[in-house]
């Protein structure tokens, strides 16, 4: 990954991490479902593809990232100035780095307490 | 992220582990304090119990109830105006306590003849009230008391009324949140699914994790009312116990303090397939995004939208006025779980003010990933202080202004540093857009009171000027404002009522063309 990209990454980052609260649930499974529920809508709405909304789970996920790309536009123009794939790639990225900081490189060691 | 540990606590180097500064470059996986565990022999916490976390955190916000407790008496005293859980029913919540007033003789013979004796006096005495809230505490579960035998006892002999029954004495955790845990789990396995509710809208939810501390709830419930949602029940502040056992029919929940209740919101999910739908109430820019979420659920993000424009118009520039005045001041954010996260980056963002340290006194890591995520590089954060960890803080960062909560607040006054209540607040409402600048107006006058300039002065050894007047706010705050701003016509003072809440309880509001909800 180039350092460009790296950069750019980063600045999603810290966007979410000081904006938003769904990539904080307090469990490992919760935050790998929300992960995934939220950033595969932020880049299906970012690349313009068909978004599924079939549960309220759905809806909630989306509710979330539809504010997500709107801030993300509003913040970062170069995101217009991505093509579909470069975008995509982009948001594969973020998703990488935020499961990195908030599931497999976090510290927190109640992720895997069997108690709820 | 280095730990970093006290001065004070070298006697502790258990402590070490439960300090950090956020550094330049790093992130959340080189450092996080440790969480939620037992509080350190040797450190003199500041924490509550896990009785206190039920009762006096979630439970007795609720409105139409008798909140007893199965104890000596000293267990209730937090009750009684030490908290601002309002409520619309004249507060009948923080008018009235009750506790069996367990003795020795007790301890030794049992107490659950008088523990049913003073549930049938209660009843008798509040003929109106059908509900109670009956808490277990160390004495009496320490000596087995069957307080739920006792409580199914009673309803059998009084079927008009209904108990509900929390096993949280003191020593169940290491500090008020396991008594949070506790509660909402027993809440849901007695009560949910006991009321079938009325359904008055096609947008219905459950507000979770709110208190409705000096007003909270009415404001954020105006917004929603303004949207043509059914807010089905509150969790816990305002709230009612009828709604409460209702909770299963909501189509969302709305989730505020995720710290305190999202366990409840868990096992909704789980059990019932309600989602759950995290937000912040604090702050334009957060807030206005919580509305347009809870909107964007239903379909109905065009009536949010005209809630965020009119508000925004109407107190931005009131917000902006004290911005300017706040900008560059240092702020310890030292709050009791959630407030560390909601307010780490907003009040960075729209005050201005720089946020040199956040601490928690009963949050887990958790708590401080949102924290630390949200906070500046160079930001101290702190698990579980004690008083003498305070105090060298203080020492080492000498912030402008703390929020905190009454008792370490008290601490700074002594070494000279302002403080507002965080848990409680000052002239609260703080949620909600006038909240916000309600929030903004304390900031403002806690930071330039006048008497923090005379107190500074040591009459032991400081000389003091005989050649100054007295001097007011304006000539402190506006010292080195440009001519733009200190002349701008915009930007304008709080101009709200001292009491922003009254107009709210009798407000009526439109009625909206039936738009059945997206809702899948």
């Amino acid at each position: 990954m180039d350092d460009l990209t790296k950069d750019r990454i980063e600045e999603l980052v810290d966007y979410i991490m000081k904006h938003c609260l769904w990539q904080f649930h307090s469990r490992t499974w919760d935050r790998k479902d929300q992960n995934v529920g939220v950033l595969t809508k932020t880049r299906q709405l970012l690349c313009k593809e068909r978004v599924e909304l079939e549960t309220p789970a759905d809806r909630c996920y989306w509710a979330d990232a539809v504010c997500l790309v709107e801030a993300f536009r509003h913040n970062y123009p170069w995101l217009e100035k991505m093509d579909k794939t470069e975008t995509a790639a982009l948001i594969n990225g973020l998703h990488e780095r935020l499961d990195f900081l908030t599931i497999t490189g976090s510290l927190n060691l109640e992720l895997t307490d069997q108690h709820y | 992220m280095p730990h970093h540990l006290f001065k004070c606590s070298q006697c502790i180097p258990e402590r070490e582990k439960h300090a950090v500064i956020k550094g330049p470059g790093e992130d959340l996986s080189h450092a996080l304090p440790l969480g939620y565990l037992s509080t350190i022999p040797g450190s003199i916490s500041e924490r509550g119990c896990a009785y206190c976390g039920a009762k006096h955190v979630i439970g007795t916000p609720m409105k139409d109830v008798i909140h007893l407790s199965h104890g000596p008496i000293g267990c209730t005293y937090d009750t009684w105006q030490t908290k601002r859980y309002i409520s619309d029913n004249d507060n009948f919540q923080l008018k009235y306590t009750y506790a069996t007033d367990m003795k020795e003789k007790h301890i030794i013979f049992g107490a659950e003849k008088l523990l049913k004796q003073n549930i049938l006096e209660a009843f008798k005495a509040f003929p109106d009230m059908k509900r109670m809230t009956l808490y277990q505490t160390c004495a009496s579960a320490l000596i087995g008391d069957d307080i739920s035998a006792i409580a199914q006892e009673v309803m059998d002999e009084l079927p008009d009324v209904d108990i509900f029954v929390c096993n949280s004495p003191g020593f169940a955790g290491p500090s008020q949140s396991g008594g949070h845990h506790k509660i909402n789990i027993a809440w849901i396995n007695q009560k949910v699914g006991t009321v079938e509710p009325k359904i008055t809208s096609d947008y219905v939810i459950n507000y979770v994790g709110e208190y409705n501390i000096q007003g909270d709830q009415e404001v954020m419930h105006d917004y929603f009312k303004r949207m043509g949602i059914q807010v089905l029940s509150t969790f816990t502040g305002n709230g009612s116990y009828d709604d409460l056992r209702a909770m299963h029919h909501a189509h969302l929940n709305v989730l505020e303090c995720a710290r305190s209740a999202e366990y409840i919101c868990n096992e909704l999910r789980q059990r019932y397939g309600i989602p759950r739908l995290d937000i912040d109430g604090f702050g334009f820019e957060a807030l206005s995004a919580s509305l347009r979420k809870v909107g964007l659920f239903f379909g109905i993000e065009d009536r949010a939208q005209a809630i965020i424009d009119e508000e925004t118009a109407r107190w931005k520039p009131e917000l902006d006025w004290y911005k300017e005045r706040l900008k560059g001041k240092k702020v310890c954010l030292w709050p009791g779980g959630s407030k560390l996260w909601h307010w780490a980056h907003v009040i960075h963002a729209e005050f201005g003010v720089d946020v040199v340290s956040v601490y928690t006194k009963f949050g887990h890591q958790g708590d401080m990933e949102k924290g630390i995520a949200r906070c500046e590089v160079g930001a101290l954060a702190i698990d579980d202080p004690n008083e003498l960890e305070t105090l060298e803080a203080l020492e080492m960062l000498r912030p402008d202004i703390i929020f905190t909560g009454k008792r370490p607040g008290e601490v700074a006054k002594k070494v000279r540093v302002p403080y507002l209540n965080a848990h409680a607040y000052h002239n609260g409402p703080w949620k909600g857009y006038e909240g916000w600048v309600r929030f903004a107006r304390d900031i403002y006058n806690g930071i330039y009171s006048p008497i923090h300039k005379l107190a500074l002065l040591d009459i032991s050894k400081d000389a003091i000027p005989t050649d100054k007047g007295f001097v007011t706010r304006a000539m402190l705050s506006d010292a080195d404002l440009s001519d733009e701003v200190r002349s701008s016509t915009t930007l304008r003072q709080y101009t709200g009522k001292y009491d922003s809440l009254s107009d709210l309880r009798g407000k009526t509001y439109p009625r909206f063309e039936r738009r059945p909800a997206k809702v899948a």
